[in-house]
């Protein structure tokens, strides 16, 4: 084949607007899906934390079954089997919401290890100053625990992130499927996957070495 | 109560023909994983810069990629760019499984050799150890120990991670799962005409869970009791 030479540029310029398409909706479903964990976590893990009965043991079952079983399985349920009981959801929506439930249970657990971190007796001061139970919470155990809970919810982000590659399963026109679905026809296989490869990765490590700086901002004073 | 006919063929196609790629996948992953990563994490704690600067490149590549986009590198980049290096979807996704698992052993070992007090490096060095002797009898040993519950949960994540095979067509669980929810959802005489999607993929869930729902428990019980001898 004559096809065996390598010219990134050429690819990138060729295929300019198909691959920053792809990129938009990459962080788009990202974005989505990184909201929803944020909630689904911080308020699976209170409830986990404080042992609120009925929804505490119901988060425990739905951290256990999304922890144990493979999110591509999950991604397929979603979107193969479910239309089998009438629901339907289209690609985009399958997207962010498969990714957001998986994230959702990762990061309750990490909300939960936050909440339960902080001191028995920063709770038992703010009651004597007379805080009821949820003033106490968002006053005392949300800014402190959320606080010990951030390095490892932002890691759950990337993965977030990563996971979002999986949506090629479902043809859904983010990073992977665009790239792919152009090396397919180009069969410029390597220049495709070298963008692929180098986008991801510049996405990763920016958000990894944000953590590093989020983190020193936020550290508790007294934790070194 | 009996189960319809459909089932009883679809569960042993599952079991027989796609738990076996499954099973080689992560076996192979999970060896190739400890043994590479052991000794990249081992190497890390050299004060080498080259060495280490190339190590933690490795790290940083293989954990920062999505697993999928190396499974695509490995199966269809590595032939584009080198012919010859072509390999069937289930060694290209344990090939895949190897560098993502390597870099993570990689991490979680030097960190582990790091947290060995420098007294045990000095006391195997009095006892006439050279480098190799030093960490392969007095220090890996004792790091290995704080290693292994991060162990398991590399077990469960490549098990499930197993299952990116079938998006290029390995046959393992999940691909099985797929195989027989297409025959039975095509036209008779080939299929049956019907949808069995949510109670195969259903129960390709249950097997994954009662695999990994095991070792996820053992792997904190493992945490607990290292905790508990102030390993933590």
């Amino acid at each position: 084949m004559v096809l065996a030479t390598y010219d990134l540029w050429a690819f990138v310029s060729d295929n300019q607007a198909e691959l920053l398409d792809g990129l938009l909706n990459t962080l788009k479903v990202s974005a989505f899906a990184i909201v929803g964990a944020f909630v689904i976590g911080a308020v699976l893990g209170a409830a986990r934390a404080h042992r609120i009965p009925v929804v505490s043991q119901l988060t425990a079952i739905y951290v256990e079954l999304i922890r144990n079983t493979p999110i591509l399985v999950q991604i397929f349920m979603i979107f193969y089997a479910l239309p089998q009981l009438g629901i339907v959801f289209d690609q985009f929506t399958v997207a962010w919401l498969s990714v957001m439930i998986w994230g959702g249970a990762f990061n309750s657990e990490n909300f939960r290890a936050g909440f339960e971190a902080v001191p028995h007796r920063y709770r038992e001061a703010a009651s004597a100053l007379g805080f009821g139970r949820l003033s106490t919470f968002l006053n005392v155990t949300l800014p402190i625990g959320g606080r010990i809970a951030i390095p490892s919810s932002i890691n759950t982000y990337i993965s977030v992130l990563k996971n979002t590659s999986l949506m090629y399963v479902i043809g859904y026109a983010e990073l992977t499927t665009t790239s792919l679905n152009i090396s397919n026809l180009t069969l410029q296989t390597t220049e495709s996957l070298t963008v692929l490869a180098v986008t991801y990765l510049a996405l990763v490590w920016t958000l990894s070495a944000g953590i590093r700086l989020v983190e020193s901002r936020l550290a508790l004073p007294e934790s070194s | 109560m009996s189960l319809p006919d459909w089932v009883e063929p679809v569960a042993r196609y599952i079991l027989l023909e796609g738990l076996p790629g499954t099973l080689r996948v992560s076996a192979i992953a999970v060896v190739g994983s400890a043994s590479i990563g052991i000794v990249l994490g081992t190497l890390m704690t050299i004060k080498l810069l080259p060495l280490r600067a190339v190590i933690r490149l490795y790290i940083e590549v293989f954990r920062g990629l999505p697993i999928l986009v190396t499974v695509f590198i490995v199966y269809f980049g590595l032939p584009s760019a080198a012919p010859g290096l072509e390999f069937g979807p289930l060694t290209a996704a344990s090939i895949a499984l190897v560098l993502w698992g390597s870099a993570q052993v990689a991490e979680a070992t030097r960190g582990a050799v790091q947290s060995i007090p420098r007294e045990q490096h000095e006391a195997a060095s009095a006892l006439g150890f050279g480098w190799v002797g030093r960490h392969g009898f007095v220090i890996l040993p004792q790091a290995l120990r704080r290693l292994l519950p991060p162990f398991v949960s590399l077990l469960v994540n490549i098990i499930q991670n197993s299952t990116l095979a079938q998006v290029i067509g390995g046959l393992e669980v999940l691909e099985a799962g797929e195989r027989q929810n297409e025959r039975l959802t095509a036209i008779p005489p080939i299929g049956l005409g019907e949808i069995h999607a949510f109670e195969i993929f259903g129960g390709v869930m249950v097997l994954f869970f009662l695999i990994s729902f095991p070792l996820t428990r053992l792997a904190a019980v493992l945490e607990k009791r290292l905790a508990r001898e102030g390993y933590g």
